[in-house]
């Protein structure tokens, strides 16, 4: 249409078309939100993505279809646990399979020890889940300092084993830093004081809380208190807020308390002067010798006596002395006989 | 602007013919030829062809001649002339009859006859004498010979359009429409995510308020109180729909509110400028952030928009009827009122459409026209709030809402980016459409037209309306659901982007690029906007795990407390749901109730995030600390736009 008579019409219009694509041109520099940087991190993460990867407290949308195993009704369960630790367990089930067997009864309970910088046995605690027992980790700080731990220069590792824990989400015990009021060990009150442990505990306890690994029981582990009746177990105790069980540890042992209330029930006085959580025998076991089928008797029978404990772990290892059910026929045939009692035993899985 | 000097040889082929259609919206003769003098019949015009000419079968030959600005646009090399049928001119009393009878139809006389002048609209009275003082008449012209019928009819040609729309045109227009809907409920549909904290709380409010319908039980909450729309129209809807089809069925719903907005749309543009301002508009709202989101969400704004836009479409659909026909628009209006308040800040704009469109008549006469629906919206409102009572929501949530405290500048720099290129699109389309009404293949006839006061309001108005709920949010100093809101005044400002994206594209689609560009550019930034502003927490796993906490008598925090409680409303009550903003506590208010009610262990769980009450998530922390009632129980983590969060919840040991 070249020879149309009015062109510079045309040419009017295309100027303002002109103008309203620079004006379109311009609306998109004109560094609207939508595509800028923050834009573009917003979209993403919509998208379900991460923006950055992050350093900090990541919740990362980790996609996860199940819900978190809620640990509430292992806290105070109607019977008692049946807990044992077995030489190889739970990476080989053979001792704790074994040991169900001499005592007629499965255990529901696998303890075993976790030392500092270990990462979280994922298989482990799998494979007692799978037997039908409930993981118990003793995690032992026997390389780092509690200052250390509690300052915060260790939490990418507290971290990743938080994660690991929140990822597996099968439920497990943990007591940090065991037998804290004996001296004997690097956390020990030789080397360390209480106000150390205290700020350790609940630095992880925070860092796992971050995390979302809602999954652990909390367990403060003392040594009984007879060994040494003047380290006072208040100034180590954590807070309600931090504990779930109050994990007690203590041996029948040749030369000791021979009795439920000579033995736990001094430490379980003191205890309940500052808290009403739950008691459980962390670690016990009677050693070898004439006493130990009464021994045996009087464990069972003191723990089903009180409500307020509930259960026992069997340390079945043949270390220093024969801890094992096994030592002797009239031993072995007690524990039969008194694992036998319908309050010893549950499954964990249906609890 | 150079106007050409000579006649063009191809002017006098007598193959070659044109017309023009009026301005179907025209004032009478005398009134523009008073306010509009840079008509047609300014001086440059005068050399123009007369390839066109007005023929009334029914007027005295000699009249036509006698007739001084007839002579001189007098045509003898035209054979078929058109004749328009403008508003009354005294010596064409059929042109007048078709006028009041609004027919808009172009007559084609027999060749051989006399025409008349184009822009007839300027009657003889004023506008001769005028004229004549400027022009030299060329030739008189031939006497019409009178023929009784016309021997053939054009279709009207649309407002502002370049060509007929013919069936041809129309039915592809259709696909085209059909295509548009389609990826508007791909872009809806696209969208995920589990319920809202607002569609649960209306979806849920409706379950109760259905309750209280059939059987007469009382609602667990006044929620007419704080509603930002009637409880009992959407939500018993909603929960209707759920009933039977859950919250996808509810979504659905407001996806075919959508779609059925922008065939609406699609529609009342075709009628007020032609079919390719109908599909652009169509196509750009249909890509818009909000028309996406609204689309896939189960609130009252996809029904209100629907409404008004059913509204809208009755306003400009009975603009040739008779007055009262525009009560048909009144009552849908009404009802996006009930439906959502809000939805109030739109109804002027209804009512003046209704005078801008008003083609049967004039000045104050159209006035009758908004007066008539504004009284008949008014009138369904009063009974309607008469059988109502009260109504607490409307002043607690839309003219009394909470102050808060988002800047000017956020929320325009915001509604820029979600409206702004629709809003410059419909900019343009109304400085075009006021500097030139009327279009045509053949530019040299396309001289300044009529009306353009009339046609800068209606771009005005339209345009305008964009530009209301950012402006009264504003004044409200709350972002709240601005990026829904900017969607309802966009429906209004769309017909004129329309027409401004098919001005851009320009006859004979000389520039389609610009087009797709400006809907390519729209559906980007709706795309990703969407996919922003379409981002909460996924409750999924929250709702799992709270399932297995709660009972019937429990009593639970929970942040968005709306969600649990229409989730799992099979065993709880909705009571039993305390929300994180509002709490009386032992004579405590605000944060310090929060706090005490934790310490005291009064909640059986607690779930909160955090992003919603950070205030109320800071006290219920503090509550928890040193506090033994309560357990960590599940970090749910899930992201949003807004970043990284988890549902935390906390219960009683």
């Amino acid at each position: 249409m070249s020879h149309l008579p009015s062109r510079s019409r045309w040419s009017a219009a295309g100027s303002l078309r002109n103008a309203a694509a620079v004006l379109l041109a311009g609306a998109l520099l004109a560094g609207c939100g939508t595509f800028s940087e923050e834009g573009r991190d917003q979209y993403n993460r919509s998208q379900g993505k991460s923006a950055e990867p992050s350093t900090g407290p990541s919740e990362s949308a980790a996609e996860k279809p199940e819900p978190p195993y809620d640990v509430r009704p292992l806290l105070k369960p109607k019977k008692k646990y049946f807990g044992v630790a077995a030489e190889g367990a739970p990476a080989k089930m053979t001792a704790v399979e074994d040991f169900a067997k001499k005592a007629g009864k499965k255990p529901n309970v696998v303890e075993f020890y976790s030392a500092w910088g270990d990462q979280y046995e994922t298989r482990l605690v799998q494979n007692s889940w799978d037997y039908g027992a409930l993981s118990y980790i003793a995690w032992e700080p026997f390389t780092k300092s509690l200052k250390r731990i509690a300052s915060g220069k260790e939490d990418a590792y507290i971290r990743e084993y938080a994660r690991s824990v929140k990822e597996l989400n099968l439920p497990v015990a943990i007591s940090f830093a065991h037998e804290m009021n004996g001296f004997w060990y690097p956390w020990g009150t030789k080397k360390a004081t209480a106000a150390d442990f205290v700020k350790a505990y609940r630095h992880i306890h925070d860092v796992f809380t971050q995390e979302g690994a809602t999954q652990v029981i909390w367990v403060w582990s003392p040594n009984v208190v007879n060994p040494m009746p003047n380290v006072k177990l208040k100034p180590f105790w954590p807070g309600e807020e931090y504990v779930d069980w109050v994990g007690v540890i203590g041996y029948y042992a040749r030369g000791g308390a021979a009795t439920y209330a000579t033995l736990y029930e001094p430490t379980m006085r003191q205890v309940r002067a500052f808290t009403k959580k739950p008691f459980l025998i962390a670690e016990t076991a009677a050693e070898a010798g004439e006493r130990k089928p009464s021994d045996i008797k009087d464990l069972f029978q003191g723990t089903a006596a009180r409500d307020d404990v509930i259960g026992f772990v069997w340390f079945n290892f043949d270390k220093e002395s024969d801890w094992r059910i096994t030592s002797g026929p009239a031993t072995l045939r007690t524990f039969k006989e008194q694992a036998a009692g319908a309050r010893f035993g549950f499954d964990v899985t249906k609890p | 602007m150079n106007h050409p000097r000579q006649t063009p040889s191809w002017a006098r082929d007598p193959e070659v013919y044109e017309y023009e259609t009026q301005d179907s919206y025209a004032h009478p003769a005398g009134y523009v030829a008073q306010q509009d003098p840079t008509s047609a019949y300014r001086p440059e015009y005068q050399t123009y062809p007369p390839y066109y000419a007005e023929y009334d079968p029914y007027a005295q030959p000699q009249q036509a001649v006698d007739v001084p600005h007839q002579a001189e646009f007098g045509s003898q090399q035209a054979q078929f002339v058109p004749q328009q049928a403008p508003f009354a001119s005294q010596q064409a009393p059929l042109a007048s009859r078709q006028a009041q009878a609004g027919v808009q139809q172009t007559v084609y006389g027999p060749p051989d006859t006399a025409s008349g002048p184009r822009g007839a609209a300027l009657g003889p009275t004023e506008a001769a004498p005028r004229a004549s003082a400027h022009r030299q008449p060329e030739a008189p012209p031939a006497a019409p010979k009178a023929e009784p019928e016309p021997s053939y009819t054009l279709p009207e040609v649309p407002e502002s359009a370049w060509s007929v729309d013919t069936r041809r045109s129309k039915l592809l227009g259709r696909g085209v429409l059909v295509c548009i809907l389609m990826v508007q409920a791909g872009l809806s549909l696209r969208l995920r995510g589990t319920a809202f904290q607002d569609e649960a709380l209306y979806i849920a409010a409706g379950h109760y308020e259905l309750d209280n319908l059939v059987n007469g039980t009382k609602t667990p909450v006044d929620f007419a109180a704080y509603f930002s729309g009637h409880p009992k129209l959407y939500p018993v809807l909603a929960a209707l729909v759920d009933t039977q089809f859950g919250l996808t069925g509810v979504r659905v719903m407001s996806l075919l509110f959508m779609l059925a907005a922008t065939g609406l749309l699609y529609s009342l543009t075709r009628r007020l400028f032609n079919l390719r301002a109908g599909l652009g508009a169509a196509a750009l709202f249909s890509v818009l952030q909000s028309t996406m989101v609204l689309g896939n969400f189960a609130t009252y704004d996809a029904a209100a928009i629907f409404l008004l836009a059913l509204s809208a479409y009755a306003v400009v659909r009975t603009d040739r009827m008779k007055s009262a026909a525009v009560l048909l628009a009144a009552p849908p209006a009404a009802l996006a009122f009930a439906v959502k308040y809000a939805s109030g800040l739109y109804l002027p704009t209804l009512v003046l459409l209704a005078v801008i469109t008003a083609h049967r008549h004039r000045g104050v006469g159209a006035l009758g026209r908004g007066v008539v629906l504004g009284g008949g919206i008014g009138a369904l409102l009063g009974a309607g709030y008469f059988l109502a009572g009260p109504v607490g929501g409307i002043s607690s949530t839309t003219t009394d809402r909470a102050r808060g405290t988002d800047t000017a500048a956020t929320m325009l720099q915001h509604s820029a980016e979600w409206g702004g290129l629709v809003f410059l699109a419909a900019l343009f389309g109304t400085i075009g459409y006021t500097l030139r009404g009327r279009m045509g293949e053949m530019p040299w006839i396309a001289g300044i037209t009529p009306g353009r006061w009339r046609r800068a309001a209606l771009g005005v108005l339209l345009t305008g309306t964009a530009l209301l709920a950012p402006a009264y949010q504003i004044h409200l100093q709350t972002e709240i659901s601005l990026y829904k809101h900017v969607g309802f005044g966009l429906f209004f400002a769309a017909p004129m982007a329309g027409l401004g994206m098919a001005r851009l594209v320009g006859p004979h689609f000389r520039h389609p690029q610009l087009g797709i560009m400006l809907y390519v550019l729209t559906l980007v930034f709706g795309m990703v906007q969407a996919q922003r502003a379409y981002s909460f927490p996924d409750s999924a796993p929250m709702i799992a795990f709270m399932r297995d906490v709660v009972d019937k008598k429990g009593r639970y925090l929970a942040e968005e407390q709306e969600v649990p409680g229409y989730y799992l409303r099979d065993v709880t009550r909705w009571e039993q749901w305390q929300n994180s903003y509002v709490l009386d506590y032992r004579g405590k208010s605000g944060p310090d109730a929060f706090r005490q009610a934790v310490r005291d262990g009064y909640f059986d769980a607690i779930v909160m995030h955090g992003r919603v009450s950070p205030d109320t998530f800071a006290a219920v922390k503090q509550g928890l600390k040193g506090n033994t009632h309560y357990r960590l129980a599940a970090v749910l983590p899930f992201t949003t736009s807004g970043g990284d969060s988890a549902y935390r919840i906390w219960v009683k040991r």
